[in-house]
């Protein structure tokens, strides 16, 4: 069975094809959807950023000229998106701050590490890493991004994506050790 | 503790390239010098052991959040179907419709056009009555990406590295279960181990069991 490759359902959709719309959409909505909510870490704003990503993909699908994947187009105008939908939140009084409460409520990792398990405990620091942390550790580790594609979703140089990306490593290490696990580094 | 793989720039140059090597997006050059010095660094290793703890956890915190909601494709087809329709009869050109129709309005008398702003008004309401009833008949859009709850139960596992084909064969024959994704490029596998009649503790207990055969597998969670 042909699967039609996603630079084609593009093509279509720059030609007005709604089908291949919903094809395209079916197969990124979740990975943008997350990527998004990792970002935002509110559902509803999520959700309204990917139907906003996809609706920008419609409008400006003849300009996809393939020099980055889809899936890196895609995320990048997600991360776009989320970062302004953050600032309107900010103007709106809902800042940061608001935002920080909220990710505090996740299990604290020392309360996770009573219970023993260290999965558990390591998924509640990651819930902890800054946004500029989590975004890279999510693209490199769930996303599967090259540094170039970092770099261009991201938009920061190549270097500084290992250099971020290690930073974020070292500072999830030692939100563990704080936590009772010592993996050896740093 | 002094790091002595950030004091020597060679191996911190490769020790930032660890984590793209775990993720299988690195260049065949880059990925053969880290695999040599893989062989005689035993610090090199540790870290890459970490990264990829790091990177099943990551995976699982994000298989966690879930999808949109069905309704998200529905609102973005009725968005898309409230756009401009792309490259449509009144081409902006100069001479094109719109602009020979502008001329034309503008060379009417005021009455006229209040009359025929009126009855276009009306054309438009009669035409968005039919449209909303075509709509309306067809049931809205179909959804063909809405995530139906779960009706199974997975974990997340990946295989250890000299596992023999026969003994993962007999593992998946011994749990019942069947590999629905993967290999991603960093080695998991997501495995179906029964159906939504499992209830977590029995889905944490078969990952348990899985967990440990260590010669066939290196990794087990559940997953969602």
């Amino acid at each position: 069975m042909h699967t039609e490759s996603d630079d084609e359902l593009v093509k279509r959709i720059a030609g007005g094809e709604r089908l291949a719309m919903k094809v395209l959409f079916s197969r990124h909505q979740t990975r943008v959807y997350r990527f998004a909510l990792r970002l935002l870490r509110d559902e509803t704003m999520a959700e309204d950023v990917t139907g906003d990503v996809f609706m920008d993909l419609w409008r400006q699908a003849s300009r996809f000229e393939g020099r980055a994947s889809v899936t890196t187009w895609l995320l990048t105008i997600a991360r776009n998106k989320s970062y302004s939908a953050l600032r309107k939140r900010r103007d709106a009084g809902l800042d940061d701050d608001y935002a920080e409460s909220i990710e505090d409520e996740a299990d604290d990792p020392e309360v996770v590490l009573q219970k023993q398990d260290k999965g558990l405990a390591i998924r509640a620091c990651l819930a902890k890493l800054s946004r500029e942390h989590a975004e890279v550790i999510d693209l490199v580790y769930y996303h599967e991004s090259s540094v170039e594609e970092v770099a261009r979703i991201v938009g920061i140089p190549e270097n500084t994506v290992k250099t971020r990306l290690f930073h974020a490593r070292k500072n999830l290490g030692e939100l563990l050790k704080t936590a009772g696990i010592d993996r050896g580094w740093p | 503790m002094t790091d002595a793989i950030a004091n020597d720039p060679k191996r911190a140059e490769l020790e930032l390239l660890l984590p793209f090597y775990a993720n299988g997006r690195i260049s065949a050059a880059d990925k053969a010098r880290i695999e040599a010095a893989l062989a005689t660094d035993p610090e090199l290793r540790q870290r890459l052991e970490i990264i990829r703890d790091d990177m099943a956890e990551t995976t699982l915190l994000n298989e966690s959040l879930g999808a949109p909601s069905p309704r998200a494709l529905d609102r973005l087809m009725a968005g898309i179907e409230a756009e401009p329709r792309k490259l449509g009869l009144f081409a902006t050109a100069k001479g094109g419709l719109m602009t020979r129709l502008g001329k034309l309005l503008a060379a009417q008398p005021p009455r006229r056009l209040a009359y025929a702003g009126a009855a276009a008004c009306a054309l438009i309401a009669i035409q968005g009555a039919a449209l909303t009833g075509v709509a309306m008949r067809g049931g809205g859009f179909e959804t063909a990406s809405v995530p139906a709850a779960s009706s199974e139960r997975y974990v997340l596992l990946s295989f250890a590295a000299d596992a023999r084909a026969g003994d993962i064969a007999s593992f998946f024959r011994r749990f019942d279960a069947s590999v629905v994704d993967g290999p991603r490029s960093n080695g998991y596998f997501k495995v179906r181990v029964g159906d939504a009649s499992l209830t977590p503790a029995q889905v944490d207990a078969i990952a348990a069991r899985m967990k440990a055969e260590a010669t066939i597998v290196s990794f087990v969670a559940p997953a969602p």
